[in-house]
């Protein structure tokens, strides 16, 4: 492993499904000598690329889970994370993302800047990713490069400007010319393995000078010497202009675009060079962690070997050997044999086998030092879980977990999905700590419980896919719940004293709403009017109520009991006698206390292009959304609205639909807010037929 | 306290007729002030008290974004609660917020016809019919008069009136009427100016034109909570009524 810091990229490559991102990759493994032979996406040699390891990638020609692998290039070190290019892994994404240092867009010369390459920059902005642009596939026909930059600038947004030209397009695609050198460069040998530098042909030349006209006026931006030079119409070198582009990538003011294509083997290798002369290296990108001793503030981390360790767990994959944990090491170093502190759980984690993956293969290592990405063997953990030195309470990602909103019963069809659906569960419940499942007590139906529709239908596909379990679902399920709006007495006796052994127990006091907690109980009897040791009975006794409301059987939440009067029998009084009337005494009360049912509000924010923003509003609105407002972000907009959960299922076929698939949108839970009545009816009504239909 | 006490009680309503909004439809106001001094604390009151009688708002800001926005929106909101002691505060929270509408534009891409594009898709989808305008941090020294007269026109063709927050400079002399530069041309537009001026703790709320009468009540702005308050001789005034 490259003891030079300075020397390691951490990049990703992200794009559109299908502009040939795989591909792409596996010509860099090629190139790099990693793999001996390639094999293609779709290839008919039945191996597949290399880094889709998993089946149904191979099967869809997609990238879902994103491996990790790296390479060497000229002596610098790339860890590439292969990221999913399809808009239902955005989960996927966005952690790979965390860990990267660069990216490379790629993007396809045909088909230009998709809604995809817009929801993946949009990703890269949020997490101030510098990045290269790769415009693949110029041997297709309608080839045209310099148009997929006119769309980088105008619905990116970005600085984009051209740092090659291609020498011909579609089938005659050769070559490119360098700007930055002003040099031809050809691709010799069967695999385009040969680099052959020459002199720019005679036709290109004039185009060439105009591009890097072009090319020179966007990097003086960021160097007076180089405006300096131009002013006095001097020779610039090409270090010179390349250390002006990599000041304007590394703050994402400029977006140099590469082109080529690697299904041909053109272009490749100026790109991995341009990996290792503009992307940052890990000291040179801020990373943040969240202080757990002081209220989770941002910490910055230093990169320095010194420092203590802390790492960042992002990905998981079962392997042959079992867990294997791919982690990102921001400070200080991993070394075999020693001890660390899984931060969530508070745990000892030691460090046992540490590998460098190569998506199927793995090599074993003694340390990770600062900056790198590797793989562990054999730890427990959950993704997205930090690792540090014992007494560091850093976080790299929130600990605040948040309550599932939505939930679906699944049933396996036969045995061996049943087997197979367990294990599955077992493993995403450790990915993920928002997917959570348990056993109804009721149907006995196994339920999984998630932050959203796409969620929980994301995981059942995974399902199938990886682990062969086939499971029917059910109707997805809101989380509803109920409370009360206002105090009420009660005072109830439960009494049975006919026949066998009698039960008595009287209890006053009453409920209010209470908004810190779920349920609170207080105890104000005075004079022992209801026996002491019968009290923890009372208290379970309402306790017991509260998980399923008597007006809807959903979970009852923010009530507060007071009991303050009882009476109790010398013989008949029983702790069973008292739960009965703590039971009883909650139903009889509980309607007067005026119950309600509180729904999941969900904050809702669409980004989509101008002209659809109207368009947007009215989805919204139609979903009783209450629209906060719209921001406006060049040539998109973003939309930002508070609208009930169960209004916004199959929201993302209609979104889609209604914006031409540019517009997308996230969501995540807000709060519990109270059902309007009519749709109250509603519930009630279908509720009791459901009761019926059972019956 | 009800809701329809904290309209009336509302010190903003002796900026103009106790009964009725400052502005005809169309009609533009404006809260001058140099930075810092609370003038979208303002814009957000007047904003809640059109918002507590069912009339709806439509909060263009140029600077902010929507979050800060909603920030000074929950601020003042609480602060008024605290300081009218309103009980159910989080309920009339709720009932008045449906009724306000936030967009941000970046100044530059800031134009007339397209907040009438934008206004249009909102009122011709049932999404909101505002009453009131806020349009915060729109540069008067690059604003040109035909846009102000276009937006009084789409004003008046929605039935709004507009406020605007207008920065001043402590350089920049005011014109012969007292005026402030930046308004000092586009004068004949504003139905309504206040200023806010600083005067050791306290900051005075002065009618350049129009609205409260001379003889009106002076009002403050509580600098702690950014909230209108009378002053103590008017309290007296009114209560002695």
């Amino acid at each position: 492993m490259s003891a030079d810091i300075k020397a390691v990229r951490n990049i990703g490559i992200s794009a559109h499904i299908d502009s040939g991102k795989t591909t792409l990759t596996e010509r860099i493994l090629f190139y790099t000598q990693k793999i001996h032979a390639i094999h293609d996406v779709k290839g008919k040699d039945g191996v597949g690329a290399t880094m889709d390891s998993m089946e149904l990638e191979k099967e869809r020609g997609i990238t879902i889970a994103s491996a990790a692998t790296y390479c060497q290039w000229k002596d610098h070190e790339i860890n590439i994370i292969d990221t999913p290019g399809h808009v239902d892994f955005t989960i996927e994404v966005e952690r790979s993302l965390r860990v990267l240092d660069g990216a490379v867009l790629v993007l396809c010369s045909v088909g230009g800047v998709q809604s995809q390459s817009i929801t993946v920059d949009q990703q890269m902005k949020r997490y101030k990713v510098p990045c290269l642009a790769f415009v693949n596939k110029c041997d297709r026909s309608g080839a045209n490069p310099f148009r997929v930059i006119g769309q980088l600038r105008e619905k990116l947004g970005h600085n984009a400007v051209a740092v090659q030209i291609p020498i011909g397009l579609e089938a005659k695609h050769e070559g490119v010319v360098d700007l930055i050198n002003m040099k031809a460069i050809w691709f010799d040998g069967d695999n385009g393995e040969d680099v052959r530098i020459d002199e720019i042909p005679a036709e290109l030349l004039e185009e060439a000078n105009q591009r890097r006209e072009e090319l020179l006026d966007a990097a003086s931006m960021f160097s007076d010497e180089l405006t300096e030079l131009i002013l006095d119409e001097q020779e610039v070198s090409g270090q010179l202009l390349l250390s002006a582009i990599r000041k304007g990538v590394l703050t994402r003011e400029i977006t140099p675009v590469f082109m080529g294509s690697a299904y041909k083997n053109k272009g490749v290798q100026p790109l991995l060079d341009a990996v290792n002369q503009l992307l940052p290296s890990p000291p040179e990108v801020e990373n943040q962690a969240l202080d757990l001793a002081n209220d989770e503030a941002p910490v910055i981390l230093s990169s320095s070997e010194k420092d203590p360790l802390v790492a960042l767990a992002f990905k998981l994959e079962d392997g042959q050997y079992g867990q294997l944990t791919y982690v990102r090491v921001y400070q200080g170093s991993m070394e075999k044999g020693d001890t660390m502190i899984n931060v969530r759980t508070g745990k000892k984690v030691k460090i046992g086998r540490l590998v460098k993956m190569h998506s199927d293969q793995m090599e074993d290592l003694n340390r990770i030092p600062t900056g790198h990405i590797g793989a562990l063997f054999g730890v427990d953990c959950a993704s997205g879980d930090t690792f540090a030195n014992p007494g560091i309470e850093l976080a790299m990602t929130s600990m605040h977990v948040p309550e599932p909103v939505i939930s679906l019963s699944i049933t396996p069809k036969d045995n061996k999905s049943e087997v197979n659906m367990s294990k599955a569960l077992n493993r995403f419940t450790k990915e993920d700590p928002t997917f959570r499942t348990h056993v109804s007590k009721e149907t006995n139906e196994t339920i999984i419980e998630g932050m959203g529709e796409l969620h929980l239908e994301v995981y059942v596909e995974r399902m199938f896919r990886e682990y062969k379990a086939d499971v029917e679902t059910g109707k997805p399920r809101v989380a509803y719940r109920e409370t009360i709006t206002r105090k009420a007495e009660f005072n109830y006796t439960h009494k049975k004293q006919t026949g066998g052994a009698g039960q008595f127990g009287r209890i006053a006091g009453y409920i209010e709403p209470v908004s810190e907690t779920d349920f609170e109980f207080v105890n104000k009897v005075t004079g022992g009017s209801i026996p002491t040791q019968f009290i923890p009975a009372c208290e379970k006794g309402f306790r017991a109520c509260m998980a399923k409301g008597p007006k809807m059987e959903f979970p009852v939440t923010g009530v507060r009991v007071l009991i303050n009067d009882g009476a109790a029998h010398s013989v008949d009084s029983s702790e069973m006698a008292f739960q009965a009337a703590a039971r009883g005494a909650f139903r009889d009360v509980y309607h007067r206390a005026k119950a309600v049912i509180h729904e999941p509000i969900m904050k809702v924010v669409v980004e989509t292009p101008n002209e659809f923003q109207g368009a947007v509003m009215g989805l919204l609105n139609q979903r009783r959304g209450m629209i906060v407002g719209a921001q406006d972000e060049g040539p998109m907009c973003a939309i930002e609205a508070q609208v009930p959960l169960a209004e916004m299922f199959g929201f993302s076929t209609v979104l889609r639909s209604s914006t031409q698939g540019k517009a997308q949108f996230t969501m995540e839970f807000s709060v519990y807010k109270q059902v309007p009545k009519s749709i109250e009816e509603e519930l009630v009504k279908k509720a009791a037929e459901e009761k019926k239909n059972v019956a | 306290m009800l809701r329809k006490d904290l309209i009336y009680r509302n010190p903003l309503r002796v900026m103009g007729d106790r009964s009725d909004d400052i502005l005809p439809e169309g009609g533009f106001g404006a809260v001058l002030a140099r930075a810092g001094l609370g003038k979208t604390a303002l814009l957000v009151q007047l904003a809640l008290d059109s918002l507590l009688q069912n009339k709806h708002v439509l909060h263009i800001s140029l600077d902010d974004p929507v979050k800060k926005v909603c920030l000074w929106y929950e601020e003042v909101f609480k602060n008024i609660s605290i300081q009218y002691d309103v009980k159910q505060m989080n309920e009339l929270w709720e009932s008045i917020l449906p009724g306000r509408l936030i967009m941000t534009f970046n100044v530059d891409s800031f134009s007339v016809p397209k907040l009438d594009e934008r206004l249009t898709d909102l009122t011709e989808q049932n999404i909101i019919h505002p009453k009131m305008m806020l349009i915060d941090g729109l540069p008067f020294a690059e604003t040109d008069r035909k846009t102000l007269e276009d937006l009084k026109a789409l004003a008046k063709s929605h039935g709004m009136h507009v406020w605007f927050t207008v920065t001043t400079h402590r350089h920049e002399a005011s014109d012969g009427n007292g005026m402030p530069h930046p308004l000092s041309d586009v004068e004949d537009l504003f139905e309504v100016a206040f200023q806010l001026q600083p005067d050791g703790k306290q900051i005075h709320v002065a009618a350049l034109k129009g609205g409260m009468a001379s003889a009106a009540p002076t009002l403050l702005l509580d600098p702690s909570t950014m909230l209108i308050n009378e002053t103590d001789d008017a309290q007296k005034s009114s209560n002695s009524k």
